[in-house]
């Protein structure tokens, strides 16, 4: 699928209330990231980029501004059509994995499919594809609590990859993990980006992870501070 | 269905609560559909469909008041009336007071005209035998059976109400169609008048049959319009109305079995509340996990208050399935000391209450938790940890 730019943010603003008191988060964030990029933000603690990300994600609501995301205008949407969108053009990764506790590795991955109109037979070639991809289809019937957290954040991939969005966003997706693991979590990524042409926004601290992505976005007290090309 | 899978991993995610909380529900559906079962057999036995042209004429004030014998005599001679008797409670006590069964002094010579619904089948022979002896009694068969009585045999009887112990003997022996017809014992009327003085003349009610259910309304409004300004003026009812106010009079059970129910229903309201406000609260992360990942409100809606029906239904099931096995202990155990519950079963009403109840419960108490959890921000959702 050809939209190009991906995400388009025009002077997108966020604030939250804390009483009358407004808090401004993001300021007139103006972003464009190409179909296929890999886009790390980064920035302090606080500067807004689970916040942009949740925004650009459609989990949010800007306060402010217009959100394109894979052609389509987010504002415009209400909340069910945006569950709807979500469903099929984002995939999620999170930093402690949210995987089901009571499902297995299976299940787990097979629940964005629930959505979708699909046999029992089609969901699960598709479950078996994304667990390939992740190297754990000898994992199908473990718990989450039987897997090592670089398995268990292997799994919460082949989830969000399961549905084949446009886009995957990523917060902090090494954040509970030690080196190892980390590197091969953003190996995965890095595949998902060059080879599936997915289009993938991390949030990171980690240089390091950073410096997988093409291009780095720094953050700074919610506007953009400076946009750094990545030479690999 | 597809979701199914999901809905039942996630009852028993925490194992101890979910079981715990079913044997609740489980032990208070049993108390509940024990109680209205109970209720119902009583009503049922009440509310004799066979006795629609049967009316019971008894003294305005009670029933524990006396009316004139002679008043069967008008009563006799209205065109609508096939048959009327005098009746009275006797009350004996057979052996020991824990035996009890229900003993009458009748004028017996209509009696199986009157009790023909229940009196089905008797020996003619025999129950001449009964109306020339004055100390003879019939008994039905259910009854004798459970003592051993055979036709000649003597039966003592202890009068509680009244001074006399009557020694009676079996001249027949009936059968009904159903067993708790066949719990009585009825004897001469006249007997008690002789051994009782102020007896003498007097009898607790009238049993009329009318020749036709039609005609019961003109009889009874006749018959209490011409008795008003006697010194004993009458009550006329439909049995049916008769037999429910000696139940009223034994304490309103069915008001307090009601106040019961409600009280257990909304204990277990409480707790299944309580245990779905807990399952859901703590899972305040995933449920914004599955909104991210498209689910709709609605949809986390629906999946989580299936399982809180679903649970509260397992708890429900399993208190149907005690009060099943309860009600067959009850039939057969106590079935034979307490007449009325010779029949004793759940009734398909009673049924569909308990499972009209507890999916009603389920329902209600996950929709305030689960609403909450799916109005709450997704990102909220995804911050609380
Ligand atoms: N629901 C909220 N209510 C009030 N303030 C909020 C809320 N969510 C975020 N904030 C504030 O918005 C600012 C940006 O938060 P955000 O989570 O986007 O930062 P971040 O860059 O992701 O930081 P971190 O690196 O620590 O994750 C913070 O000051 C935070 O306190
Ligand atoms: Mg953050």
């Amino acid at each position: 699928m050809d939209c190009e730019p991906i995400i388009r943010c025009q002077s997108v603003a966020k604030s939250y209330w804390r009483g009358s008191l407004e808090i401004p988060v993001l300021q007139g964030l103006d972003l464009e990231i190409p179909s296929g990029g890999y886009v790390a933000l980064m920035g302090p603690s606080g500067s807004g980029k689970t916040t942009l990300l949740n925004l650009i994600a459609g989990i949010d609501r800007p306060t402010g501004g217009r959100l394109e995301v894979c052609g389509t205008h987010l504002n415009d949407l209400d909340d069910d059509d945006l569950a709807a969108w979500r469903a099929t053009h984002v995939g999620f990764i999170f930093q402690n994995y949210n995987l089901v506790p009571v499902l297995t590795a299976y299940e787990n991955v097979e629940l964005p499919l629930l959505l979708a109109n699909l046999s029992r037979r089609e969901r699960r070639e598709r479950v078996l594809e994304a667990l390939e991809r992740v190297d754990l289809l000898d994992r199908l019937e473990n718990r989450p609590g039987q897997l090592s957290g670089g398995q268990e954040q292997r799994v919460a991939i082949a989830r969000a990859i399961v549905t084949d969005p446009d886009l995957l966003v990523a917060d902090e997706p090494t954040g509970a993990l030690d080196a190892k693991n980390a590197e091969e979590v953003m190996a995965l990524l890095e595949n998902l980006n060059g080879e599936w042409g997915k289009t993938i926004l991390l949030v990171t601290h980690d240089p390091k992870a950073a410096h997988h992505a093409r291009v780095q976005i720094h953050l700074e007290k919610g506007v953009l501070d400076r946009t750094v090309e990545v030479n690999r | 269905m597809k979701y199914l899978a999901l809905v039942l991993r996630s009852l028993f995610r925490s194992k101890r609560r979910t079981v715990l909380t079913v044997l609740f529900l489980a032990v208070s559906v049993f108390l509940v559909a024990i109680l209205q079962s109970v209720l119902a057999t009583l009503e049922g036995f009440a509310n004799n469909p066979n006795a629609s042209s049967r009316v019971a004429v008894r003294h305005k004030v009670s029933i524990t008041n006396l009316l004139p014998l002679r008043y069967g005599d008008w009563i006799r001679q209205q065109p609508e009336v096939e048959a009327a008797m005098g009746l009275q409670w006797f009350g004996g006590v057979y052996q020991d007071p824990r035996n009890f069964f229900a003993n009458f002094a009748a004028e017996p010579e209509a009696i199986v005209t009157i009790f023909k619904e229940e009196i089905v089948t008797y020996s003619e022979a025999e129950f001449r035998d009964f109306l020339r002896d004055r100390n003879g009694c019939i008994v039905g068969q259910s009854l004798a059976a459970k003592y051993g009585w055979k036709v000649g045999d003597v039966v003592p009887l202890k009068g509680t109400i009244f001074p006399m112990d009557p020694r009676l003997t079996v001249r027949g022996i009936w059968r009904s169609r159903r067993q708790v017809d066949e719990q009585a014992l009825y004897f001469h009327h006249k007997l008690l008048e002789e051994s009782v003085p102020w007896m003498e003349g007097r009898v607790g009610a009238f049993w009329v049959r009318i020749k036709h259910p039609d005609d019961v309304p003109a009889f009874i409004e006749r018959a209490d319009r011409h008795f008003s300004d006697a010194v004993e003026p009458t009550q006329s009812e439909t049995e049916n109305a008769f037999q429910l106010n000696f139940l009223k009079m034994m304490g309103d059970i069915a008001t307090i079995i009601h106040a019961i129910t409600m009280a257990v229903l909304a204990a277990l309201l409480i707790v299944t509340a309580n245990t779905m406000a807990m399952a859901i609260r703590e899972r305040t992360t995933e449920v914004a996990v599955f909104r991210a990942m498209g689910f709709t409100s609605w949809q986390v809606l629906g999946i989580l208050l299936a399982e809180g029906i679903l649970l509260a239904l397992l708890g429900g099931a399993g208190g149907i399935g005690l009060a099943w096995l309860g009600a067959g202990l009850i039939k057969t155990g106590l079935g034979s000391a307490i007449p009325w519950l010779v029949d004793f079963a759940i009734p398909k009403e009673t049924l569909l209450l308990c499972l009209h109840a507890t999916m009603g419960l389920g329902f209600l108490s996950t929709l305030l938790p689960a609403w909450r959890a799916v109005r709450r921000p997704i990102v909220d959702g995804l911050r609380a940890l």
